[in-house]
């Protein structure tokens, strides 16, 4: 079983064919030029493009306001979609794209192999267990991606807005009100509604260059790759509340896979799978108050450095015991 | 020169200790570590917390032989474990700025009294000491509380972490409390004591009001 699991994860981390947003810089400043790419294939390499007219939605929230992004804003980079735009005002934003449906006829075994490699394990299990193994398919299939990013320092509600895909995956809490060391939750919709017991891939990179800065960087290619380590990717279920938990146990951008795959009575269809993807990145924790201003931590206080204080402090009880001892005297 | 060599040591002992004050750092050990993190944060907070020891300070100024440290610090720190621990382990928290400005008010409170400012300025006795000490206890743990619960305790064993951090606060307050009970001590003896006097306990007050103000600043331009 052991075995079989690392084939699994293997597979989905070589020739898996998700969608996924992933913005040039997670922590943007206000106002500034950013892109997000649209990958297709794998969390590490596009494999093709995906064309205006396969997209039904494509919305940046942030502010409390959905905007519609225009079809001119794309471009397409040698294998990768990438969508130019201003980032907006300072908060805490999503972009979402949700694509039509295409369908798809594969042999049983062109099929079969299909659902092991995506993790599509439920299915697999069900056709093995009804002696479906040597039934072809047509697969009608969409795919729903989503990102969450930061501008600024000022973190705003806009995470966890609904953006009404089939299938998308909600945070309980924001991921940049996170830091590593934290059990983090996050519920996954189908139609509207939590998914329960369902297959969730949760996969993370540890950055080992500063996206801090603001500025986009290009991903592409081995020489951006060789700058992330990938962690091993974690199989998990979605509680009975559709909730899926897991520790965040580094800073870095993390993402969450899955796909949702039943059988179909369309016309002319075998099956209907859903595919959803989420992305953000976990820094050092913007909550907690911890930044704040406290006297207790080494911070200056109304714009002067903490030690002048010290220093006058001690200068004023020296003058003070130097005046009462004179005075004495 | 030796007794300005004790004066410095005394006073600028939380200046060296505050480098280790900073919160991202606390959070870092706290997510990364397990109970003992929680212990080292408290020992921490209660170390570069001046407000906590600017009180203790003037405490153990009022008081004269061991036992009557030991009663009154015992009082002082059965009080701020109820509210530091019940606080946190209820979720009850207040506003960070007026809870540290009550905090400061402790601290004119015993600069004041210290200067006997109940009997001369105001014409009455002073309140029960042991009583007001329990009952800023009951703020300062307060204080903690908030403080507290301003980080991510994570998933799971609450009630061990605010144990825990209690402890390390207990262990920091016995730390500090060492060197300033030494020195205050140790100036008895010394001429210049009155003086001594005087100038630390003109400086709780006006520390008090400095961190007062600056306490009320926060909560009003917040």
């Amino acid at each position: 079983m052991k075995k079989q699991t690392i084939l699994i994860v293997l597979g989905l981390l070589l020739s898996s064919h998700d969608m996924y947003f992933k913005p040039g810089a997670y922590f943007l400043e206000p106002n500034s030029a950013a892109s997000i790419e649209l990958y297709n294939g794998t969390f590490e390499r596009s494999e093709n493009t995906i064309d205006r007219n396969r997209m039904i939605d494509v919305s940046l929230v942030g502010g409390g306001k959905r905007l519609a992004v225009d079809s001119s804003q794309w471009k397409e980079v040698e294998g990768v979609t990438v969508l130019d735009f201003i980032a907006g005002d300072a908060g805490t934003w999503v972009a979402g794209l949700s694509t039509y449906p295409k369908n798809i006829e594969l042999a049983a075994n062109e099929f079969n192999e299909y659902l092991e490699h995506d993790g599509v394990l439920d299915m697999l299990v069900w056709r093995e267990e009804n002696g479906e193994l040597n039934s072809d398919a047509i697969e009608k299939y969409s795919k729903h991606v989503k990102t969450i990013f930061q501008v600024g320092e000022t973190l705003t509600d806009d995470w966890k807005t609904v953006l009404g895909y089939p299938i998308e995956f909600i945070p309980l809490e924001n991921p940049y009100d996170l830091h590593s060391g934290h059990a983090m939750k996050v519920k996954l919709l189908w139609q509207g509604e939590p998914l329960a017991n369902q297959l969730v891939y949760v996969g993370s990179e540890v950055e080992s260059h500063d996206h801090g800065d603001g500025e986009a960087h290009s991903h592409e290619g081995t020489e951006a790759e060789a700058d992330h380590e990938h962690d091993a990717l974690q199989q998990l279920r979605t509680d009975a509340q559709g909730v899926v938990t897991f520790d965040i146990s580094h800073q870095g951008v993390w993402y969450l896979r899955t796909i949702y795959m039943a059988l179909s009575e369309e016309e002319g269809l075998t099956h209907e799978s859903n595919w959803a993807t989420l992305t953000f990145q976990v820094g050092d924790g913007h909550s907690h108050h911890a930044t704040e201003v406290h006297e207790h931590d080494n911070e200056d206080v109304w714009g002067i450095p903490s030690y002048v204080y010290w220093v006058g402090s001690l200068l004023l009880l020296f003058g003070l015991f130097y005046w009462f001892n004179k005075r004495k005297g | 020169m030796r007794r300005f060599g004790i004066f410095t040591f005394l006073f600028a002992l939380p200046l060296f200790l505050m480098a280790h004050g900073v919160s991202e750092v606390d959070q870092e050990i706290l997510s990364k570590g397990g109970l003992l993190a929680y212990i080292r944060v408290g020992a921490g907070h209660m170390l570069t917390g001046y407000d906590h020891l600017l009180f203790l300070v003037g405490v153990i100024f009022y008081l004269s032989g061991f036992r009557d440290i030991v009663k009154f610090i015992t009082v002082f720190t059965l009080g701020h474990s109820i509210t530091l621990i019940l606080g946190t382990y209820l979720g009850y928290s207040v506003n960070e700025h007026l809870i540290d400005a009550v905090i400061a008010l402790s601290v004119i409170y015993k600069g004041f009294e210290n200067l006997g400012g109940f009997e001369r300025w105001l014409g009455v006795p002073s309140p029960n000491l042991l009583f007001m000490v329990f009952a800023f206890g009951l703020i300062h743990g307060l204080g903690l509380s908030t403080r507290l619960q301003s980080f991510d305790l994570g998933e799971g064993q609450l009630l061990a972490k605010v144990i825990s951090f209690n402890i390390g606060i207990e262990l920091g307050q016995v730390f500090a409390l060492i060197p300033i009970v030494y020195v205050i001590n140790s100036w008895k003896k010394q001429k210049s004591y009155d003086a001594f006097y005087l100038a630390a306990n003109y400086y709780l007050l006006i520390a008090g009001v400095f961190l007062l103000v600056y306490q009320l600043s926060g909560y009003f331009s917040a």
